[in-house]
Parts: C-alpha cells; sequence; structure tokens
C-alpha cells in the first residue's frame, strides 16, 4: 500500500514541470527576449484564489499552441519559503505543463515599476509580448478564457 | 422676472451636479494620487456605529487601509498593522481598515465574518465594511491591504500624503529592512514632506461585485 502510494507519487512528480527560482534580473531578460515569439507570462500565487481558477485557461492554451511560436509561463509569486510545501504539492497535484518560474523577489517596491508602472502589484496579471514585432499588452485583472484566446490571436506570429 | 430665476439657477444647479456625477465614474478608474483630496466616507464599523473621518475632532490624519479577512497578505499584515495604529494613533494617525470586497464574490469577507475576525484578533482600530464599493473606486485601491495616509488640512479636508505597502517583506516581519509606512508617518509628523509617497507591493486583487 505504502509503496504504492510512493509509486504514485513518484510518477505525479514526473509529469509535472520543474518550478525554477528567478530573481529579478532573469526576469527582466524573459521580457526583453528578442525572438519572433508571443510570451504570455502569467503572475500568480498558490493562495490567489482567482489566479488558481483562470488557470486551466493558461495550462490549456499552452498545450494547445505547444508547436507553435507561443510560450506560457507562469511566474509564482509565493514566497521561496513556501517553494517546496505549498508550490510544488500544488504544481505536481494540477499536473502544470507551462513553464513555471518562482520569483524571489520579496520587496515588489524595488521591482515591480521595473517591469510595469501602470501595475499596482494586484494579482492576477498576465503580460503579452513579442518583443520582435514591438507587440505589449498589460492585464491587471482576472482574464477569461475567450479573452485569453483573443489576445493570443491578435498576437500569435 | 425675479421669480423666473431661482428655478432656473437651481436647474443649472442641479444640471451641474448631474455632469459632475456622470464625470465620477471616469476619475473613479485612476483614483488619488498623491495630493489628492480624499472624500470622507460613512461606513458600517464591526460594532454597528457608522464611522467617519470627520468624526475624530482632534486626528491629524488617518492610515486608511484597505484590507480583508481572506487575502492572506492582508492577514500576514494584521498584526503589523495593529502595531502601526498602537504607535500612530496617540500621534494623531489612527487606522481605519475597510474591508472592500464584495461578499458574492468573497463570502468570507462577509460583515458577520468581518466581526468575527475583528473580535479574534481584537483590533484597536474601526474595521468597517464598503459594501458598495464606492469608497474604495473613489480612492483607486486595487489591492489588500493598499494604504492611504490622508493629512488633515486646515480647512478640515484630507490630503493624500502616502498611497502603497506597509513594509518590504510581507511573508517575514522578522526580515523587514524598510517600513515605508512609518517612514512616511515620521515624516508627516515631524512636518516635513513625505521624501517615498509611493510604494508598490504584491497583494490580492479586491474582489469586484459582478455586474
Amino acid at each position: 500500500m505504502l509503496a504504492m502510494a510512493f509509486g504514485l507519487f513518484v510518477s505525479t512528480a514526473a509529469q509535472a514541470q520543474e518550478v525554477t527560482t528567478i530573481k529579478f534580473d532573469q526576469l527582466q531578460e524573459l521580457r526583453q527576449s528578442p525572438h519572433d515569439t508571443l510570451y504570455v507570462v502569467n503572475f500568480w500565487a498558490t493562495w490567489c484564489k482567482p489566479c488558481i481558477k483562470e488557470m486551466p485557461y493558461f495550462e490549456a492554451a499552452h498545450a494547445k499552441y505547444k508547436d507553435q511560436p507561443v510560450r506560457v509561463i507562469l511566474v509564482s509569486m509565493d514566497a521561496v519559503q513556501d517553494k517546496e510545501k505549498r508550490v510544488m504539492p500544488f504544481v505536481q497535484k494540477r499536473k502544470l505543463q507551462s513553464r513555471l518560474y518562482l520569483l524571489d523577489e520579496p520587496d515588489g517596491n524595488t521591482w515591480i515599476d521595473r517591469i510595469e508602472p501602470k501595475w499596482s502589484g494586484a494579482i492576477p496579471a498576465t503580460m503579452f509580448f513579442n518583443n520582435k514585432r514591438k507587440q505589449y499588452e498589460f492585464v491587471e485583472r482576472e482574464i477569461s478564457q475567450d479573452e485569453l484566446q483573443e489576445l493570443i490571436n491578435k498576437y500569435k506570429p | 422676472m425675479k421669480n423666473n430665476r431661482v428655478p432656473l439657477l437651481y436647474m443649472a444647479c442641479l444640471l451641474l451636479v448631474g455632469v459632475l456625477m456622470a464625470a465620477i465614474p471616469a476619475s473613479n478608474n485612476s483614483g488619488y494620487q498623491v495630493g489628492d483630496t480624499a472624500r470622507d466616507f460613512k461606513l458600517k464599523n464591526v460594532d454597528g456605529k457608522m464611522v467617519s473621518m470627520s468624526d475624530y475632532k482632534d486626528a491629524k490624519g488617518f492610515i486608511v487601509t484597505f484590507t480583508c479577512n481572506t487575502c492572506p497578505y492582508s492577514v500576514a499584515y494584521e498584526d503589523r498593522l495593529i502595531e502601526l495604529h498602537n504607535k500612530y494613533a496617540p500621534q494623531g494617525y489612527p487606522i481605519i481598515a475597510i474591508n472592500p470586497n464584495d461578499v458574492k464574490v468573497s463570502p468570507k469577507d462577509s460583515y458577520k465574518d468581518m466581526q468575527v475576525r475583528a473580535r479574534e484578533k481584537n483590533f484597536p482600530f474601526p474595521y468597517v465594511y464598503d459594501e458598495t464599493q464606492e469608497i474604495t473606486k473613489a480612492y483607486g485601491a486595487t489591492r489588500t491591504p493598499h494604504l492611504y495616509v490622508v493629512q488633515k488640512q486646515q480647512d478640515g479636508t484630507f490630503k493624500v500624503a502616502y498611497i502603497g505597502t506597509i513594509d518590504d517583506n510581507s511573508r517575514e516581519p522578522a526580515k523587514v529592512q524598510k517600513k515605508y509606512a512609518e517612514e512616511a508617518l515620521d515624516e508627516l509628523v515631524a512636518g516635513k514632506a513625505v521624501s517615498q509617497p509611493n510604494t508598490k507591493a504584491i497583494g490580492c486583487t479586491i474582489k469586484w461585485r459582478e455586474a
């Protein structure tokens, strides 16, 4: 029984993506990515209910555009201390397949304005950009599946 | 002739009020900036009494704090809010905490649940409910917790002096290095200009009433 439970845990763990802890510089680097690719970067946290509500839409978009120049990236705002006991179990339970980062920058005041001055700091928030085509859009609220699809259609190379 | 003018003037005033009211939603999108005059309010506290800033005759200003029961960031800051109030109320800047969340979207932010939380934490400040979200929209609050420090002017109006966060580490109070709100309040109390009047933090989006 225990072995079965363990086996189940391992197989689940293997299916979800890793969560890479990043600092602001790496987020900035992602934001400045020069490729002709649409980046959809969603800021979320395990404690954020509306974020969790919209997460399946991002996961579905990731699956749908896997072989196209569309990258869905989920950036967790959870504290780095909560990565092992909150973020990882959440990610594994939901078998998240999008690229996963955890931004380890506790003081929002040092970086929020540098990534988006219009952002008040509320999550969920989502960025859409293709730097090659100088396209950019920022949404600071919960997004519906239709809205997400429209924005992807609008910017998808 | 003279009798005719009065209704005309009256109608012109009504029209002006109508135009002003129609203009309000447009300005709501951005809310207050530092330097703006903040409106007073009359909101129901957890003890059943209505609270307005004008009730406090001796206050020099207020720490108007949009916060709630359910947001983990708000919960993480509850004890620090109590400390902030206990430190600055005697210096003329008490806290008025406002719950902006719609109860249908966030059931645990109901008035009853506010009463329970206020009792559990023994809040030394009012915890009022902005049920219509009118005040939240007027101020332009977007997340919890979201602080507006206002300073009472000689004419009795309230000028926004600081908008932002409490400090630089919501998760670990022991690791706090920058107490943004306290720095602003110390400057105000000392009669100085606030050197960092705008700060930002990650927070929970306000749960707006669904149309």
